[in-house]
């Protein structure tokens, strides 16, 4: 795999089902990832700070609710406002007619419900594989 | 990925908790069942079989109909056409904003206004919501926590009040679980917007207000279905679910208040999952632990506080997003597992509820698929079909043995209450959660759709979307609550203020005075941070938000 990664993951706004996210977080761990999760409730502006001052390769949100188009479009204003130019991926009950308008945000992957472990492993290495190279 | 996971001779013997599952069950394995003294009649100690006698013979279980998004206004005029199509409850969503207590119009709830459920900031949104119904003939069951659940049950009793009916005529439910009202473990869910102790003192607030002013009114002692949809098994969520009853109700009996009263309308909330026979020796246990329980270590005396009570949902975590319509199959199934294991309400997911929020038409196809088990299967001709079965038996007593032992874990620390502040209860839902997502990905646990028996992407229906309408229910609500502060009296409002206050710190049950605010133009938001400021807290700092 050779470079090791750093990955942010976090929940914003008020939604606080944190299972999928939990899960994700764990099995990135497992793939020699190192994960640092901020929990609940973040802002977007949380979430930057917290990449900048963990130096970090991703950005990871899940969301179930029904906020991700709002609380995505926060992400990355802020991000761009930092000039943070990081991957940000995208994950929980998201519609599928929203990943087109979500992709034109910025937004590097969706990953839909059910969405199974190897194949989350195999994505997320093909993102960072990527920023490997733009970098 | 296999097609077929378990080649012939293979099947996974045990059931999703773990419990191992024998080819044939007879006499030999139920040698130590006694029909008397384990089953009793339905409607009687220890009430296995069911909390009523006639169960649906008498009375078919409510078919609950979740409603909830928009204004309160949207929100009662799509009550009043499903009361017109036969719906006969309500579940009462509230958006998110409102369900931590914050006002639509905070900075807080951008994007969030009216989309997981109504929004309710003043005492004029639940007169509306109850425009043309009177809280003494329509049941609404409102899916709230406390602290909030403190303020809209005083939001209930002015309305009450306004229409002049009494308070022991009001009917309905306040869910007033302290804990689980959230999906998921973790404690931050309750402690980032509001203290943890003076939660659990408007728990008690309410309980008490509840059983003495309000007998008709049910209130929901625990969530048991939120903590199941994080992934624990059968055994952990009987276990976690009556660990944490047991605890409120010590709590209660700590204030003062009399068993045989308060817990007479205490009732649960639990998902129907999908291992079709261990949930229904699930339900038939947790009844038979609670009557025991209640009678011999509450000392209640009143067989009604023997009985436990539970509505159903079935459960959303056993939904898929691919191939979504045979989600309504999966509903069918746990619909059939609640009605046998003796429901009184029963709430059906509907099947895209992995690709959104329902549409008007999934939430329809979800109440058609339980009124066809409820009038058209005939399984609610006979009272507890299944009682005597070797195996129904010998499982029903294996959960209770298992949730048992379960128990006795939680007892030795300390109780529920401390066994979540020390994230004892966290730990075991990670790992609960993990392993379950582990199952899926080896194909240990058969996910049709997910992983055997897929169809690729262009194969699968189109499913049609519920339109979130965030921002234009945002601006409106901004503007009516503007235009709600300025027409308020200020004087009246300031004084409610500082009584709220005064009131907290002196220990005052809450409720009437919540009453009282609310009837003076205090909002939602503003109840809590009267309520905030009297403990001297403040909404952590950081960047969170």
């Amino acid at each position: 795999m050779g470079k090791h990664h750093r990955i942010l993951l976090a929940k914003m706004g008020l939604d606080c089902h944190d299972t999928g996210i939990v899960i994700i977080a764990q099995l990135l761990r497992d793939h020699g990832y190192e994960v640092i999760y901020l929990g609940l409730h973040n802002s977007a502006e949380a979430v930057v700070r917290a990449a900048l001052q963990e130096n970090v390769d991703a950005v990871g949100i899940s969301f179930l609710s029904g906020q991700h188009m709002t609380q995505m479009r926060l992400l990355m204003e802020a991000l761009s406002r930092h000039q943070l130019d990081l991957p940000v991926l995208c994950g929980g009950v998201v519609p599928r007619d929203d990943a087109d308008a979500l992709a034109k945000l910025g937004v590097a992957e969706v990953f839909f419900p059910g969405t199974l472990g190897p194949d989350l492993i195999e994505r997320v290495g093909r993102v960072l594989e990527r920023q490997d190279h733009a970098a | 990925m296999p097609q077929s996971p378990h080649p012939a001779g293979k099947f996974p013997v045990t059931s999703g908790a773990g419990i191992e599952i024998k080819e044939t069950y007879g006499p030999d394995d139920i040698a130590d069942f006694d029909p008397a003294r384990d089953l009793g009649k339905p409607g009687e100690f220890p009430f296995t079989r069911g909390p009523y006698q006639g169960m649906y013979r008498e009375r078919v279980w409510t078919r609950r109909f979740q409603v909830g998004f928009g204004s309160p206004r949207e929100s009662n005029e799509r009550i009043k056409y499903l009361v017109d199509n036969g719906a006969n409850g309500f579940v009462i969503t509230i958006d998110l904003p409102t369900s931590y207590g914050f006002d639509s119009d905070d900075p807080i709830a951008q994007g969030e206004v009216g989309v997981t459920g109504v929004a309710i900031s003043t005492l004029e949104d639940m007169e509306v919501l109850y425009d043309g119904f009177s809280p003494d003939a329509l049941s609404y069951a409102l899916s709230i926590r406390p602290p909030v659940s403190a303020v809209t049950l005083a939001m209930l009793a002015a309305v009450a009040e306004k229409k002049g009916v009494a308070f022991d005529k009001v009917i309905g439910t306040q869910q007033n679980d302290p804990f689980y009202q959230m999906s998921g473990g973790p404690l931050q869910t309750i402690t980032q917007f509001f203290p943890l102790e003076g939660t659990l003192r408007l728990c008690a607030d309410n309980i008490e207000f509840i059983s003495t002013r309000m007998p008709r009114l049910n209130w929901m002692v625990t969530n048991g279905y939120n903590l199941r949809e994080t992934g624990v098994n059968a055994i952990q969520d009987g276990a976690f679910t009556l660990g944490h009853a047991f605890n409120v109700f010590q709590m209660a009996q700590e204030r003062g208040l009399d068993v045989n009263i308060f817990a007479r309308r205490a009732s649960f909330f639990l998902s129907a999952s999908i291992d079709f026979f261990e949930e229904i020796a699930k339900f038939r246990a947790m009844r038979r632990i609670y009557a025991h329980t209640m009678k011999d270590i509450f000392g209640a005396t009143n067989p009604e506080c023997w009985r436990m009570r539970f509505s159903v949902q079935s459960a959303g975590n056993t939904l898929t997003t691919q191939q979504p319509e045979v989600n309504i199959v999966r509903a069918g199934v746990e619909a059939l597992a609640a009605a046998l294991g003796g429901a009184q309400s029963i709430h059906l997911c509907s099947y895209d509820e992995g690709h959104g929020l329902p549409t008007e038409a999934s939430s329809r196809i979800a109440l058609r698929t339980q009124q066809v088990v409820a009038y058209e299967t005939g399984i609610t001709r006979t009272v507890d079909p299944l009682a005597g079965s070797y195996f129904i038996e010998n499982l029903t007593t294996q959960m209770e043995q298992a949730i048992r032992a379960k128990l006795a874990e939680i007892d030795a620390l300390g109780g529920m209450f401390a066994a979540i502040r020390r994230g004892w209860l966290e730990e075991e839902i990670n790992q609960a959660r993990y392993q379950y997502q582990r199952d899926i990905d080896s194909g240990r646990r058969p996910l049709v759709g997910v992983n055997i028996f897929q169809v690729p992407q262009s194969e699968e229906l189109p499913v049609a979307i519920h339109k979130i309408r965030a921002d234009e229910w945002g601006a409106a609500r901004g503007e009516y609550l503007r235009q709600w502060r300025q027409q308020r009296d200020h004087g009246k409002w300031s004084e409610a203020m500082a009584h709220i206050e005064r009131a907290w710190r002196a220990g005052e049950n809450m409720v009437p005075v919540l009453t009282h605010a609310v009837k003076n133009g205090v909002t939602m938001g503003e109840c809590h941070k009267a309520m905030r400021a009297a403990q001297n807290w403040t909404i952590g700092g950081g960047g969170t938000l």
